[in-house]
């Protein structure tokens, strides 16, 4: 109920100032043609020879009042967007807190419990060892949260420079695998390698890792089957690149897969709290896509049937050459 | 407390880290601890376990700890709740005492203090035991609208149907919307609280209980004054229809 007065509020008030400003122009220029004619009246009455005069004026009139309204107009337009995109931003900014309070402290509480427990108890040095291992694991995961801001912010700039090498993105994704073993070991990895493997793409690397860890932990986050898999495959088109990272996950809807992208955005309904993580993975995945002069697609048949990213990126010119 | 016979302490939390932790140091003050992993689980294992306390996370998956504590309201509300959560906000708070939650924590929290409070409640319970003998869970033993007459603790009514028996879901339905009388309902939350379902799941169970509880207790079913429909919402229950 709350919602939809504030959404209506500003629409509300914006018609209506528009029609006033619009009654008020044909006024004014009513008003104005009455008072001219009376004018015109009285100059046939005295028989003064100025008519011609007052024609120009009315319409020199009439034409300044037009651009004055005009301007006014599309002030009010701009004031009226730049309203409703800070009520999207702080709607997105909401949903941020909610669901970013969580991330941040959980791990922050579990380390304080340990800690106290630590300090209260006289443990076996065996569960000693068990606990700090929980701690390290929850400081890796604080760690990681703040990294995510923190290279989101870094991304986001404009001025943010990628180190670009010519690479194949088949074995970059073969390097990426094979140096994150443990951290993937529930995930089954199937690579299918192209037909030819000479292709060549201006890859960041360091962003690019980024990217694939982003695309492959959501495919295990977003999991309920038992064996969690990813699938990829590659498809060499004239100009670009494309990869294919097919998952066994949850799936999506149709209406999310549109924003599942969007800054902060988060699948799971907001009013039971079931929606957990940053909403940045994503959006971090379409900036580095955005570096890399690349597009990136979100398939997927529905509920429970999987999800596939599909990324293309524009493969390099002088790939003969190179090869 | 030293002459407490091992009370029994149901944990509700997602976070195995959290969850692993509280249960050691409640291991560690005498008690006995069974750790759920999410809304349903917990539903389950309060209903199989008879805990004397639940410590309850908010954010869970499937149904959220707030849908959780007010199906446990519906058949007793005695039983000691402390919520747990990382949402500590005053708004927060409110939501979660007026669900019916004895004590609020929020994270990340001290260990001692939850320590004492969740001694205290105990402490409390048992005087509670003390003086009444019997725990009877509920307070709401007698309700009447219009012309019904619903005996809670009978599990009967008295309505235009005549005298009815009446199910064990369809009571807890009916405390629900007693207790939420004014406020509508959504399907979802509905199925979530008063089945201890997870939302999205078929919501047809919800409207083949309205209309028998419509059929019991509506003057005209077809065209109902209780128990009404809104569209796009769900469903709301006035007592008092020929006030508005």
């Amino acid at each position: 109920m709350d919602r939809t007065r504030w959404f209506f509020h500003p629409i509300l008030v914006f018609i209506f100032s528009i029609a006033a400003l619009g009654l008020s122009l044909f006024l004014y220029i009513y008003w104005y043609m009455e008072v001219s004619t009376g004018l015109e009246s009285i100059i046939r009455r005295f028989n003064l020879d100025s008519g011609q005069v007052l024609e120009s004026e009315t319409w020199v009139v009439i034409l300044v009042l037009s651009i004055l309204v005009a301007i006014i107009l599309l002030g009010i337009f701009t004031i009226f967007v730049y309203n409703q995109k800070t009520l999207q931003l702080y709607r997105l900014q909401n949903n941020f807190i909610n669901s970013f309070t969580h991330e941040l402290k959980t791990p922050v509480t579990s380390m304080r419990l340990f800690l106290e427990t630590l300090l209260k108890h006289d443990l076996s040095r065996e569960d000693q060892h068990k606990y700090i291992r929980y701690m390290i694991l929850d400081i890796g995961r604080l760690s990681d949260n703040i990294n995510r801001i923190l290279d989101l912010a870094r991304l986001e700039s404009k001025s943010y420079k990628a180190n670009f090498a010519v690479t194949d993105p088949v074995k970059a994704i073969r390097r990426f695998v094979e140096s994150n073993q443990p951290v993937f070991r529930d995930l089954d990895i199937l690579i299918k390698p192209p037909a030819r493997d000479d292709s060549r793409c201006q890859i960041d690397l360091s962003l690019f890792d980024m990217l694939l860890m982003n695309i492959f932990t959501n495919a295990v986050k977003y999991n309920k089957s038992e064996t969690p898999r990813i699938e990829i495959s590659f498809e060499i088109g004239t100009r670009r690149f494309h990869i294919r990272f097919k998952d066994n996950g949850i799936g999506l809807e149709k209406i999310e897969i549109k924003k599942i992208f969007r800054k902060f955005y988060q699948v799971g309904r907001a009013d039971d709290m079931s929606a957990k993580g940053s909403g940045l993975g994503l959006h971090l995945v379409q900036n580095i896509t955005r570096i890399h002069r690349g597009r990136m697609k979100a398939e997927s048949p529905g509920r429970k049937q999987g999800t596939t990213f599909i990324l293309s990126l524009p493969l390099c010119r002088q790939r003969s050459a190179l090869s | 407390m030293t002459n407490k016979d091992k009370r029994h302490i149901l944990i509700i939390e997602d976070e195995e880290h959290i969850a692993e932790g509280l249960k050691l140091n409640l291991a560690l003050q005498g008690y006995d601890v069974t750790i759920a992993g999410d809304g349903i689980s917990g539903l389950q294992k309060w209903k199989s376990g008879k805990p004397d306390l639940i410590i309850l996370d908010i954010m869970l998956p499937g149904i959220d700890g707030l849908s959780v504590l007010q199906n446990i309201r519906l058949e007793d509300e005695r039983l000691p709740i402390l919520i747990l959560s990382a949402k500590g906000t005053p708004d927060d708070r409110v939501k979660g005492l007026a669900c019916g939650v004895d004590d609020y924590l929020a994270k990340p929290f001290n260990l001692e203090e939850l320590l004492l409070r969740v001694d205290r409640l105990l402490t409390r319970v048992s005087w509670n035991h003390s003086d009444h003998g019997s725990r009877e869970p509920g307070k709401l033993s007698q309700y009447t609208f219009g012309t019904n007459q619903i005996d809670f603790e009978a599990g009967r009514a008295r309505c235009n149907a005549g005298e009815i028996q009446l199910t064990e879901q369809e009571i807890k339905l009916l405390k629900l919307f007693i207790t939420n009388s004014g406020k509508p309902m959504s399907r979802s939350k509905l199925l979530e609280i008063g089945w201890g379902y997870a939302g999205g799941m078929t919501t047809r169970t919800v409207d083949n209980f309205i209309v028998r509880l419509r059929k019991y207790f509506e003057p005209d079913p077809k065209k109902p004054i209780y128990f009404k429909s809104r569209r796009s919402v769900g469903y709301v229950f006035n007592p008092n229809p020929s006030e508005k």
